[in-house]
């Protein structure tokens, strides 16, 4: 009798985590999800505040205009403000992220680890995300974030990609599926970056003929130098096509002159 | 008065008398000896290292003194902190009125601002220039309007420089589709990218260079995007820059001669890059070590053969042919081709091939082999990645911490006097104020309320790190909201003052001297009248420092850093050794003066018994000291001098980059000065003089009575 009951409360204990665990096919559909509900059908505009905060050091204060077109892989980031950063820029060309500098009038290839405007921030902090594509997912557990139920996936960069962290952590809200936390870590296992993502939107898009969604603001710690931050503000959206030739180094150049 | 002197005189006698008769007088004046020695040998060259630095320090940026705003974080390091970043100093904002204060000194000669930072001078790689080179010629003509370079050139001017530049992007290509095919047979089939190869494929066929001009921009950007990061070699190079006034510079800092080039013309931004700098970072790889292997077997016994650091570097020649190969275009390949296999006697049509053949030296044709390459191959390349009359850009970290960028124009390379080898003299380029203050991007009252004001449209609540995710999920409810789309206006977040508009003058702008003090300045270097009088000069103009100006002011060996430091420990080495040596010394003769008193016991009590006073035995004693400290003293004192002016005639050669700096050129000349020698006399004298305090109480302690019974 003892052992009967023992093995129901082993069961009892055992079953609903067995139950709650994700299959790999599930959670590759979870990224997917993740990655389909930012991605449009058509354009992509964004007025994006940056700010980013260090020790002994005035904050450091951008505004820029984040555009994609998801259909291409294309990304352009034009700097608005201040006026001692106005048009300078990023584009992303495949695998090629190039920085311009008015001031000097150059281009330059930059590499994933490129931190946007000096901040901590980087390129896939305002790309479409290409979770499914990039990363391998494992389960990492359930658990709470705060008050939300949440999943605990790791991921591990596929061969050959080349992304800014290899190993990346992700607390995913069970209910809206939407990621909350997110800890990225270097090859050697060092934790670099913690993202906390308080807040979703989503906007109808008639390209889409679906909604997009896009974080609300999103807040960086450095885990190196622990004193600082970075704080990621999603103003606006605009969703309207954009221009034909917008994706060149041309058209970034123009918008100094 | 007479006894006195008879007195002294049979001192005088017995103190001679008694100078080599015992061992023990000789090993205590062997320490006396290598004691004088010793120090006036190390005081001389401490004091000519001491000087022969300051003057590499004062001469080449430091000045006599330095002045910096007092409430910096860091202090002052002109070469550095330890590890090598630059120390954090606050900026002076108000210039004119800290140099009226100084000027005020009336030993104070020349006051020059001053602003050290660091940057990156970043290019691209050989594929990435050369496109670069292209794309602005495009658009220069295109537009109308000069290019970067400043050229401004006639329609047939630009056909014919575009079609030489796509010539070489062609020849580029094809490198780089060769060397990609033979990597290919050598790589694993999985690591191999076909994509990769299917670029550089589109890239060479005739098709695309036919194209080429229906749509020049998007064929650069295919160029751009898939073909130049396959050549993969760019590198990033770091230059430490002072940015000041150059014309008081030069003025103050009269070591400093132009190498090539000319100045900064009046009123003009401009950068000076030092030789070192010049020749070791922007010259081509292979020829730098061409001319290091010929320096080394014309400087040194090293040879080929035998020297594994010189295979090393030929080996490296021999690898990165590609360097050179990737710069010539069709012509130029052919002919670097002919004239290499008329060299080599060699078939061989491959000119990476040809090349490494050519790099494989030795001793026996090593002179030749050099010749040619200077005579034949390098005209037909750049030999310098940078020219005078460049334009150069950097970038560093701006204070505030984000990125800033400047084009400077180089006028010319300099070096300083006595200086040329040296790397810590030669590390640091001179530039501009103006182009400093932009790099240093000083965060003035109109910038502060841009911040504030943008902050302000976009509150944002500070969440502490540990605290963040309790503050952000701890409540529940939705994550999620609804948002609409809106209308984003380039033309309304963009101001329109463009950098581009402000860049595309910085060249032309003629700046008044009035101008060049007006901004912030992080350091003041002061070179004075009488560099004697530094202490107390030091101590006037701190006192000169007001609320309004708050500057402290430090000494060039202060401001020197680390190097300074090295000063003040080589000194402090030195006296610790010496302290050393004289307290055994003191110890030793202290013992061995007991010793040969226990020895004269029977003596001294005879000596007393005759009725010799206690004052006699002791000046006795003394005497005795004195005359071996007199005599080996002198001795030792003349061999160190002798070493000294010796090592000051044939001088120590510097050995390493860095002695050129300690030695203030290229050999280490010490100088003997009278005040040493005496110094280490007095020295000597006084340590002697106070090791017979003991020996001379026993001996006065001894009883004529006893000393006789003794002797029984």
């Amino acid at each position: 009798m003892t052992r009967l009951l023992t093995c129901v409360a082993l069961l009892a204990v055992t079953l609903p985590a067995v139950a709650a665990d994700l299959t790999k096919e599930e959670m590759v559909k979870l990224l997917a999800d993740i990655d389909d509900r930012q991605r449009n059908g058509g354009d992509f505009k964004a007025l994006v505040y940056l700010e980013q905060r260090e020790k002994d050091k005035a904050d450091l204060v951008r505004e820029l205009i984040v555009y994609r077109r998801d259909a291409d892989d294309r990304l352009m980031m034009l700097f608005a403000k201040p006026k001692s950063e106005e048009g300078k820029g990023y584009l992303r060309i495949d695998k090629n992220l190039w920085s311009y500098d008015p001031n000097v009038g150059k281009w330059e290839r930059t590499t994933e680890r490129e931190r946007i405007g000096g901040t901590n921030s980087r390129r896939r902090d305002f790309d479409e995300s290409r979770l499914a594509e990039e990363y391998d997912p494992s389960f990492d557990g359930e658990g709470k974030l705060g008050a939300f139920d949440v999943w605990m996936l790791k991921l591990q960069v596929k061969p050959n990609v080349d992304v800014a962290y290899p190993t990346i952590k992700l607390w995913v809200d069970k209910n809206s599926r939407n990621i909350l936390k997110q800890e990225e870590y270097a090859l050697s296992g060092r934790l670099m970056r913690k993202s906390l993502y308080p807040k979703w939107n989503k906007v109808y898009s008639e390209s889409k003929k679906a909604d997009v969604w896009f974080p609300g603001e999103i807040r960086i710690y450095d885990e190196v130098e622990k004193s600082n931050s970075t704080y990621v503000l999603f103003k606006s959206v605009d969703l309207k096509p954009l221009e034909a030739n917008l994706f060149t180094k041309a058209w970034l150049e123009s918008k100094s002159r | 008065m007479t006894g006195f002197l008879s007195e002294l005189a049979l001192l005088f006698h017995i103190a001679r008398r008694n100078l080599f008769t015992t061992f023990i007088n000789f090993i205590i004046g062997l320490i006396i000896l290598v004691g004088t020695c010793g120090q006036v040998a190390g005081s001389s060259l401490l004091s000519t290292l001491t000087s022969s630095m300051s003057k590499s320090v004062i001469g080449s940026a430091a000045g006599h003194l330095q002045v910096y705003n007092d409430a910096s974080e860091d202090e002052l390091a002109i070469y550095g902190q330890m590890g090598g970043q630059d120390p954090s100093l606050e900026p002076i904002t108000d210039f004119p009125e800290v140099k009226k204060q100084l000027a005020a000194d009336p030993n104070v000669k020349n006051i020059v601002p001053q602003g050290i930072g660091g940057g990156l001078i970043t290019s691209g790689n050989t594929v990435d220039i050369t496109l670069a080179k292209l794309r602005d010629l495009y658009r220069a003509r295109d537009e109308k309007t000069p290019s970067t370079e400043g050229k401004r050139l006639t329609a047939e001017g630009y056909a014919e420089q575009i079609a030489s530049v796509k010539e070489h992007i062609r020849q580029i290509v094809k490198v780089i589709h060769a060397d990609a095919a033979k990597a290919d047979a050598l790589r694993d089939a999985k690591t191999v990218d076909p994509s990769e190869q299917e670029h550089l494929v589109t890239a060479a066929s005739d098709a695309f260079w036919a194209d080429f001009d229906k749509h020049p921009y998007d064929s650069l950007e295919f160029l751009e995007n898939y073909i130049a990061p396959q050549a993969g070699d760019a590198d990033m190079l770091y230059l430490r820059y002072l940015g000041t006034d150059l014309e008081a510079f030069q003025k103050a800092f009269d070591r400093m001669y132009l190498k090539e080039g000319q100045m900064v013309p009046t009123g003009k931004r401009g950068l000076l890059l030092p030789t070192y700098y010049y020749e070791e970072n922007l010259k081509l790889k292979c020829a730098r070590k061409l001319d290091k292997i010929k320096e080394q077997l014309a400087n040194s016994r090293r040879t080929i053969a035998t020297d594994e650091e010189l295979k090393r570097w030929l080996k490296e020649n021999q690898q990165q042919t590609r360097e050179i190969v990737l710069q010539l275009d069709g012509i130029k390949t052919k002919t670097a081709t002919t004239a290499l296999q008329g060299f080599l006697k060699s078939d061989e049509k491959d000119l990476n091939g040809l090349l490494a053949k050519f790099f494989d030296m030795n001793d026996q044709n090593f002179h030749e082999r050099y010749d040619f390459f200077y005579a034949q191959i390098v005209p037909l390349l750049e030999l310098y990645r940078v020219r005078v009359g460049d334009t150069m850009t950097f970038k560093a970290y701006t204070k505030g911490g984000s990125v800033q960028a400047v084009n400077v124009r180089v006028y010319g390379t300099f070096e300083f006097k006595g200086l040329e080898q040296s790397p810590l003299a030669g590390a640091m380029a001179l530039m501009d104020l103006m182009s400093f203050r932009d790099l240093y991007g000083y965060m003035s009252k109109d910038k502060l309320n841009e911040i504030q004001a943008l902050k302000a449209a976009a509150p944002s609540k500070g969440l502490n790190r540990e605290t963040a995710e309790d503050e952000l999920f701890g409540q529940g409810g939705s994550v999620v909201n609804e948002s609409v789309t809106s209308t984003i206006d380039e033309k309304q977040e963009l101001s329109g003052t463009t950098a581009k508009k402000r860049g595309a003058t910085l060249d032309e702008n003629t700046y008044s001297q009035a101008d060049f003090e007006a901004g912030v300045v992080l350091n003041v270097a002061v070179l004075l009248k009488n560099e004697h009088d530094l202490e107390a000069t030091q101590a006037r103009l701190s006192k000169m420092s007001t609320p309004n100006t708050h500057f402290r002011v430090v000494t060039w060996q202060k401001a020197a850093g680390v190097l300074g430091d090295f000063v003040y420990y080589a000194r402090v080495g030195l006296s610790s050794a010496m302290s050393i040596i004289f307290v055994i010394a003191m110890i030793v003769i202290s013992v061995a003066m007991i010793m040969a008193t226990i020895a004269r016991t029977a003596t001294i009590g005879t000596m007393r018994a005759i009725g010799a006073q206690r004052t006699f035995i002791i000046s006795m004693v003394l005497a005795e000291t004195s005359a071996l400290a007199l005599f080996f003293g002198s001795l030792g004192a003349a061999i160190g001098s002798a070493l000294i002016l010796f090592i000051g005639n044939k001088g120590i050669p510097a050995t390493t980059p860095e002695q050129y700096f300690f030695f203030a050129g290229p050999r280490f000349l010490p100088v003997l000065e009278p005040m040493h020698v005496i110094s280490a006399f007095f020295i000597i004298l006084a340590i002697s003089a106070l090791s017979t305090v003991l020996p001379a109480i026993i001996a006065t302690r001894v009883s004529p009575l006893r000393a006789m019974q003794t002797d029984e």
